[in-house]
């Protein structure tokens, strides 16, 4: 059985200006040693949905209205607040976007990490250190036993991250969600970082859920994707399925949107529009609206299944759009057409 | 995580926009009218909006209605507790506590809101010029405020009084020129923080005057938190007026204020206690709602649940 | 000024020897200096008229304080710039505030770069005013309409507030802002850094089609190397204060000679698995990150032209290859 198995989990937040549906039946699994890469733009439900995972939601105005989430064979939704905690750092970690904002700038770092082991675990002081030390050190942090003293604001924000990363990852959790860990970072700097997860991943076999919009970040360092739009993953396979053989009309249009070093195009492919406003309620297909595919017929009814393919490509197949011309055909190669 | 999670909430709320749908010329909304929606739902704070220019209609129009003259004494009737004819009663003197209680809610309020207005006017300018110009010259002008605030405020007042005499135009003057400290602190505070946003960077790159920066840029950007702490600078103004009145330093007999009233009041509270209960629940009553309402400002106008 | 110099002084604009300094102060009994962090430290550059310049660098490179230098919202500590041969740096605060129009700039979050209680339209007749103080009424109207069309706005939302748009939006207002006073000079300053993948492709082109057709100089400034190869004529690779390589954009991409520019490509995640795996990372040691940020620099020749136009920095660099780790 998968380590961690999310069926069906939806979450709104409940505002005065309408129900946001943030995250809308998101199924994902994942296994022990296997790094999951979540791809999508502000507001697709990344974030939300490893919130959910952890029981970071606010609520309110935030509510999980349905599904299920297990880990290592019990449903974390059905969880006390007490027994959560008990999981949250020790069994499952986070590392969130901004390494400035989250350490406490007013303990020294060996206060924040011997913290950590000492809530989950009956060490004494000295040993604590001991492994702060240590896992310091294994997240490439030079003279460690002096620089553990030190205070967060004594550190650039590319070690503050890795010290972020020492301390997800002190009490060798199964399941490690990193929320954008590098967004934040210089390009030199997150290549590190990266390499820094990857390689405490292989030795432990720690589980990744790796958010991020970059869809270079995922190329290099997951094993499997799902790419969210508008609060549903609307398509998911292993890294080279999404790369080489992306199915669904918003991954086509995605990944021909970044600029790339290799480009030579004169002029970048665009998406037309806005993503969607999740207060409303969508017919058939969240995408269609700012879909370049030719259409074939008006969406109606509710958004169809995540459907998987024989070789494990899942697929919200919608049949709104006929998507059988290559993308470079119908994508827009101007602004014009908005601009009009 | 609360910062966090905040965040998340505000992403979502993001989420719902408002796209065009017409080519009609469309009417944008203010932030301002955005924060009024908001404080129209705050009920709290439009009851006592209603109930405070209840007061102000009962001061100003209500002696106009009255029977009855502020000044005008009959000894016989002396301190009559509440009758069909002195609703309210009367003081010692035989004078309509009602007539009473109206002039001298007009005199509070008259002191509370032009003493903010003006602390409001030399706070905002002076503020947002010192935190626009920065360096030497915000240095000097804030250690000018500085020293007026290291002033005892009693002897200030009361050396005003032996300079120029006692008028009410002085009370104004006394209170503005204290008030208005805060108000400059809390503008500078909020310009030289606005200053670095990249809206008065771009104004000042397109050549715009210091001047049109400061009033059309940063100014109406700072307003929000000054209005709300001019509301709540107006009880603090009528306290203090009532303060002075109690020392002998504020609004001579016969003329009359709140502070007056339940100075007066107090010193028969044991007789005659409608003297002190009716203007002190009027004065409580002012002091409530405006305190309530500026809380339902400090929401409305709040920027982070107006951003997006 | 030698003939192997980037800048020379009949060009478009031209910054000579150029530095930034600022004094950290000093202490309070000893009245020791705290020291000096040189933000931007002898840039010579030029530019033609029409050509859109990149500059990338990491954080903290003075990539950002080189631009407010240029647009001259900080006056330079040393050095020179001139605009149209005219001499920039000379004028007086005074003299300056009338020749901004010459020069605009677009900044990164379009959340704040708009005066959130002015209409679009209320700040695109602000700006259109600058250059056109006399114009009025309708015809003042049919600038702010024409402007909005431009950078691909509907203009039935003028009368709109900033908090009223998307990022996308917002950034396009910001955008119609900088061009109102038909400035000679745009420099924009990591644009599309705030905004979603999708939308930043349309500012991207956006941004392309208004310099071609209006034959704006443009300085681009970005920490995405990818986003500043797509837009750029030339790329200027700047580290630690100074321009460590500059060359055409495909020559800056496809043959860098400098170690740390080569650093810097090679940690560019691509959007490609297959070539992701064979890639060999060129990883640097850490920044040196206590010390005077000076270590390394030494006077002399700065530049060397490798290429006709490619130049490279000849100063020893302060970080060694890292042993391998990947």
């Amino acid at each position: 059985m998968a380590l961690l198995d999310v069926r069906s989990l939806t979450t709104s937040f409940h505002l005065r200006s309408g129900i946001v549906r943030a995250a809308q039946s998101i199924d994902l699994s994942l296994e022990r040693g296997e790094t999951l890469g979540i791809v999508g733009e502000s507001g697709s439900g990344k974030s939300v949905t490893c919130y959910s995972i952890m029981g970071l939601i606010p609520q309110p105005p935030g509510r999980i209205e349905s599904g299920e989430v297990h880990f290592d064979g019990q449903d974390l939704l059905k969880l006390s607040d007490e027994e959560m905690r008990q999981i949250r750092g020790n069994k499952i970690s986070m590392i969130f976007q901004d390494p400035m904002t989250s350490l406490n700038p007013y303990l020294r770092i060996s206060t924040q990490l011997t913290e950590a082991i000492r809530v989950h675990g009956d060490v004494d002081e000295k040993e604590a250190l001991n492994r702060a030390i240590t896992a310091l050190e294994e997240v490439g942090i030079p003279d460690a036993p002096k620089r553990v003293q030190s205070y967060p604001h004594e550190f650039s924000g590319g070690m503050r991250q890795r010290v972020m990363i020492a301390m997800a990852l002190i009490n060798d959790p199964d399941l490690l969600i990193a929320d954008e860990p590098t967004t934040a970072l210089d390009v030199t700097v997150q290549a590190r970082v990266l390499d820094i997860i990857k390689d405490r991943q292989e030795r432990l076999g720690t589980a990744v859920i790796l958010v991020t919009h970059d869809l270079g970040v995922v190329a290099g360092t997951c094993d499997r994707v799902q790419v969210m739009y508008a609060g549903q993953v609307v398509e998911s396979g292993d890294t080279d399925q999404i790369f080489y053989d992306p199915k669904h009309a918003y991954t086509r249009s995605l990944q021909k949107a970044i600029p790339s070093l290799k480009a030579k195009d004169e002029v970048l492919y665009t998406i037309a529009g806005t993503p969607p406003d999740l207060s409303k309620s969508v017919a058939g297909c969240a995408f269609y609206p700012r879909c370049p595919f030719p259409k074939v017929k008006e969406p109606e009814g509710p958004v169809p299944e995540l459907v998987e393919l024989p070789d494990g490509h899942c697929l919200r197949e919608c049949g709104y759009c006929d998507r059988s011309q290559p993308i470079e055909e119908v994508l827009a190669q101007d602004v014009e057409e908005d601009v009009q | 995580m609360t910062a966090r999670t905040a965040k998340m909430v505000e992403g979502a709320e993001s989420r719902i926009s408002s796209q065009p749908t017409a080519d009609d010329l469309e009417k944008g909304s203010s932030l301002w009218s955005d924060a009024w929606h908001r404080l129209k739902r705050n009920r709290l704070a439009m009851i006592s909006l209603f109930i405070f220019f209840g007061i102000v209609l009962f001061c100003v129009i209500g002696p106009f209605f009255s029977p009855h003259d502020a000044q005008e004494q009959d000894l016989l009737k002396g301190a009559l507790g509440p009758s069909a004819q002195h609703w309210f009663g009367t003081d010692t003197l035989g004078r309509d506590l009602m007539v009473r209680t109206m002039e001298g809610g007009r005199i509070s309020l008259l002191v509370g809101l032009v003493a903010t207005l003006v602390a409001l006017a030399i706070g905002v300018i002076y503020g947002a010029t010192a935190g626009y110009l920065g360096g030497r010259v915000d240095a000097v002008m804030m250690r000018i405020v500085d020293t007026l605030y290291a002033l005892p405020f009693t002897i200030f007042v009361i050396l005003l009084m032996v300079a120029f005499g006692r008028s009410l135009w002085l009370i104004f003057v006394a209170i503005g020129a204290v008030e208005w400290l805060s108000m400059a602190r809390i503008v500078r505070a909020g310009v030289i923080g606005l200053k670095k946003q990249e809206f008065v960077e771009a104004a000042v790159s397109l050549g715009y005057s210091h001047s049109r920066i400061i009033v059309r840029h940063l100014i109406p950007n700072v307003l929000g938190p000054v209005i709300v702490i001019a509301t709540l600078t107006v009880p603090a103004v009528m306290l203090l007026e009532a303060f002075l009145s109690f020392l002998g330093l504020g609004v001579q007999p016969p003329n009359a204020s709140w502070g007056v009233l339940i100075n007066e009041g107090q010193q028969n509270m044991d007789i005659y206690p409608w003297l002190l209960i009716l203007p002190a629940f009027f004065f409580a009553l002012t002091l409530f709602t405006l305190n309530f309402l500026g809380d339902g400002l400090r929401d409305a106008l709040d920027p982070k649940s107006s951003k997006d | 000024m030698n003939s192997s110099s980037p800048a020379s002084e009949d060009e478009f604009l031209v910054l000579d020897a150029v530095s930034q300094h600022f004094d950290l102060g000093k202490h309070l009994f000893s009245r020791a200096s705290k020291g000096v962090v040189k933000a931007v430290n002898d840039v010579s550059l030029s530019i033609s008229k029409g050509e859109i310049l990149g500059i990338v660098g990491e954080s903290g490179c003075g990539k950002t304080t080189l631009s407010r230098t240029i647009m001259q919202l900080l006056r330079p500590t040393s050095g020179r710039i001139f605009l149209e041969g005219n001499e920039l740096s000379a004028l007086s605060d005074a003299d300056i505030r009338g020749q901004r129009i010459n020069f605009q700039m677009i900044f990164q979050d379009p959340y704040a770069s708009l005066n959130p209680r002015l209409t679009v339209y209320t700040t695109l007749c602000e700006a259109i005013r600058t250059r056109h103080p006399g114009l009025k009424g309708e015809a003042l109207r049919e600038r702010v309409v024409e402007l909005m069309r431009t950078v691909g706005l509907n203009p039935a939302q003028m009368n709109r507030y900033p908090h009223e748009f998307s990022g996308g939006q917002r950034q396009r207002v910001a955008i119609a802002r900088a061009l109102a006073p038909e400035p000679k000079l745009v420099i924009a300053d990591e644009p599309v850094s705030a905004l979603d993948v999708s939308i930043q492709s349309q500012i991207l082109n956006l941004l392309k089609r208004l310099s071609a057709e209006m034959e704006l100089t443009m300085i681009f400034v970005s920490h995405d190397l990818s986003v500043v190869r797509y837009i750029a004529d030339r790329i200027a690779v700047m580290y630690r204060g100074q321009i460590i390589e500059l060359g055409s954009a495909e020559v800056i991409v496809d043959d860098p000679r400098h170690i740390y520019t080569k650093a810097l490509m090679s940690a560019i995640p691509l959007p490609d698995p297959r070539s992701e795996r064979e890639r060999e990372r060129i990883l640097l040691e850490d920044e040196p990150s206590s010390g005077d940020p000076e270590t390394g620099v030494s006077e002399g020749d700065i530049l060397e032209e490798v290429h006709p136009g490619h130049f490279v920095s000849t100063r020893p660099f302060d970080r060694q290859l890292k042993a391998d780790r990947t």
